[in-house]
């Protein structure tokens, strides 16, 4: 696949929104940051560096909470989202990673698919590590996996622009009108020290691989899970960021002219009743059995080998949401230490 | 891709068939050639349209009619309003799901362990043998707590004729059997010297009944139980029905015991406490 030069990435920016939706993170004016949509006549500078944005792009994908089916009566009717041409623009290695992830999961779901297959995914190349990150150490980053975006965006040391990597035929065919010229002198050199910096950084967050070992060896007691699950508000922000979490619940409502909707929702496996069954019986009815499953679920060896990849991506977010203080750093960090 | 769309279902009849339990025969609208292929042991996803889905087991697959029966305990809304429906009504129907039970007749000598509802599940194999006159080969025991807590009268009327069926009752009247169906496993394995074992009912019968099968010489991978857990998609997609890295829509409900202990990290000795219900 080829690597072109760009001078200017708002260019690149404003074309791909001719043809379709195009989304990227920008500040709410309320101190929040969301992905929203950019038009084409959008030239505000990108700011590609800093936090992964506070929810991940899996909701684009998987959606919070959507219709599956209709019942009228007589008749049940599938509904498939119709999803017009959408771009997500400037995502991390992290989350593309992780889209990667749920791509798998979610391969013969028909909804989630609609949704991915009208997607063209551009990925920003980070330079230096963001704070609670730790990409390296899972394998997801800072540079983004081949074939895990349609386009790639590399910034020059030397200001002067960057490189634009084509990871897919649809990557190059949403880019051909702009006849860019080829050049990739200096992008290895360059992605390969953003690489190095960043790892660099991330250097001191090693305890995690010790935590991860003693998580699959078995050497994490019940009373230690317990003693974490004490810390569970189960408020389910932790799955809601988790860019690899897709849990869902149903919810089924009837109209007012009696046709039936049935949807789903995002779930957790956090609250207590995630597994409680009509009988009453709950298999995981502790809030230790609990945490202690959503961390196996991120690092366990047996996900990994059925996914090719940890649950985890890196990116931080559970420990910037989490009130208990239970995110990955206060888990996984914690049942490391001997 | 998956379907996650329910196929109509009809709701033929239903009788009451043990307490708060009713026995229900379905047909599937335009039953295709996947819904034959139906084992023993798997389950299906029945839509109560304003109520939602809840998985259930077949008492008998769908035949070439799209024919099909359940046995179905009354245990929350959706058993309610199923309850509350007349024949005629329609219903959502998606399957069949998960995996069954082995099928493994000819030289094997299997003890089918069942509690309460468990049998239930076990009623096609059950069928299957008492059609074939494996009379030498499988043998039942049936416990339950009191005896209008049995289910499935007329089907055990006619297995009682065709293979060797002990019931037993937590709270037995003079001259039936007491106890739990442990309490007559000296019995029968000294009577028919099982090598495999199938059991399906409460956790913590099936966890009983496994060890003490084992302590009997079978091995633990010669041992199936069918795990309940709350379902809601039934295709490995939602995330509730997990047992360690598995999900029982997929891999289950029938477990290899040996799996199903690797799967949740116990032992034989330490698999009780953590599961215990019912
Ligand atoms: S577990 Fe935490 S750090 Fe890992 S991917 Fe999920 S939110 Fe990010
Ligand atoms: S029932 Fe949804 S994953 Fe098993």
């Amino acid at each position: 696949m080829s690597t072109h030069e760009l001078a200017e990435v708002e260019r690149l920016r404003r074309h791909l929104a001719q043809s379709r939706r195009l989304y990227e993170v920008r500040d709410d004016g309320q101190g929040g940051r969301h992905w929203q949509e950019v038009g084409p006549k959008d030239f505000t500078p990108l700011e590609p560096e800093g936090d992964p944005p506070p929810f991940s792009a899996k909701l684009f994908f998987f959606a919070e909470r959507e219709l599956l089916f209709r019942f009228d009566g007589g008749q049940f009717y599938s509904s498939l989202p119709e999803v017009r041409p959408q771009a997500i623009f400037g995502l991390h290695a992290c989350d593309l990673q992780a889209i990667a992830y749920q791509d798998r999961f979610f391969a013969q779901d028909p909804h989630y698919q609609a949704r991915r297959h009208a997607t063209l995914l551009v990925g920003v190349e980070c330079r230096e590590s963001c704070s609670n990150g730790f990409c390296s150490l899972v394998e997801s980053g800072p540079l983004v996996g081949d074939g895990l975006a349609d386009l790639v965006l590399v910034r020059r040391d030397d200001a002067r622009g960057w490189w634009l990597r084509v990871g897919s035929a649809a990557g190059a065919e949403a880019i051909r009108e702009l006849r860019l010229p080829t050049n990739l002198d200096g992008c290895q050199a360059t992605r390969e020290s953003n690489a190095a910096r960043v790892a660099l950084a991330q250097l001191h967050d090693r305890e995690l691989l010790d935590g991860v070992a003693a998580l699959n060896a078995g050497q994490v007691s019940a009373d230690t899970w317990e003693t974490l699950g004490t810390h569970c508000f189960g408020c389910s922000g932790c799955t809601q960021v988790c860019p690899t979490c897709s849990c869902f619940a149903p919810l089924e409502q009837v109209g007012a002219s009696g046709e039936v909707q049935h949807e789903r929702v995002w779930d957790s496996c956090l609250y207590e009743g995630f597994q409680a069954e009509a009988s009453g019986h709950n298999p995981s009815a502790s809030p230790g059995q609990r945490v202690q499953r959503f961390w196996l679920h991120k690092f366990g060896e047996p996900f990994r080998e059925q996914f090719g990849h940890y649950g985890c991506v890196g990116c931080g977010r559970c420990d910037r949401v989490c009130p208990g203080g239970i995110g990955v750093h206060g888990v996984i960090g914690e049942v490391g230490r001997p | 891709m998956i379907d996650l769309t329910p196929r109509k279902l009809h709701l033929l009849d239903s009788y009451e068939d043990g307490r708060d339990a009713r026995h229900f025969s379905f047909r599937i609208d335009f039953p295709q050639a996947h819904d034959l292929a139906t084992m023993p042991g798997q389950f299906f996803m029945l839509a109560v349209p304003g109520v939602g889905e809840a998985p259930f087991t077949y008492v008998s697959p769908p035949n070439l009619y799209g024919h099909f029966n359940a046995l179905i305990r009354r245990m929350g809304n959706l058993t309610d309003a199923l309850f509350a429906l007349r024949p005629g009504d329609t219903l959502g129907y998606r399957g069949p799901f998960g995996k069954g039970w082995p099928l493994f007749f000819s030289p094997r000598r299997v003890l089918v362990v069942a509690g309460g509802c468990g049998l239930a599940p076990l009623a096609g194999l059950i069928d299957e043998a008492s059609r074939e006159h494996l009379s030498s080969r499988l043998s039942v025991v049936y416990g339950a707590r009191r005896d209008e807590d049995q289910i499935l009268a007329r089907e055990r009327l006619r297995w009682k004729l065709a293979i060797p069926f002990i019931e037993t009752l937590d709270d037995a009247a003079a001259g039936q059997r007491r106890g739990t169906p442990l309490d007559h496993f000296d019995e029968v394995f000294a009577t028919v010297q099982p090598d495999t074992l199938l059991c399906c009912g409460p956790e913590s019968l099936m966890l009983g009944a496994a060890r003490a099968s084992v302590e009997h010489g079978i091995q633990p991978s010669r041992i199936w139980v069918s795990l309940e857990r709350r379902m809601h998609c039934g295709v490995g997609l939602c995330g509730h029905c997990y047992i360690g890295a598995s999900y029982a829509c997929l891999d289950g409900p029938t477990y290899r015991y040996d799996r199903f202990l690797a799967l949740t990290g116990a032992t034989d000795s330490c698999a009780a406490p953590a599961l215990q219900r019912c």
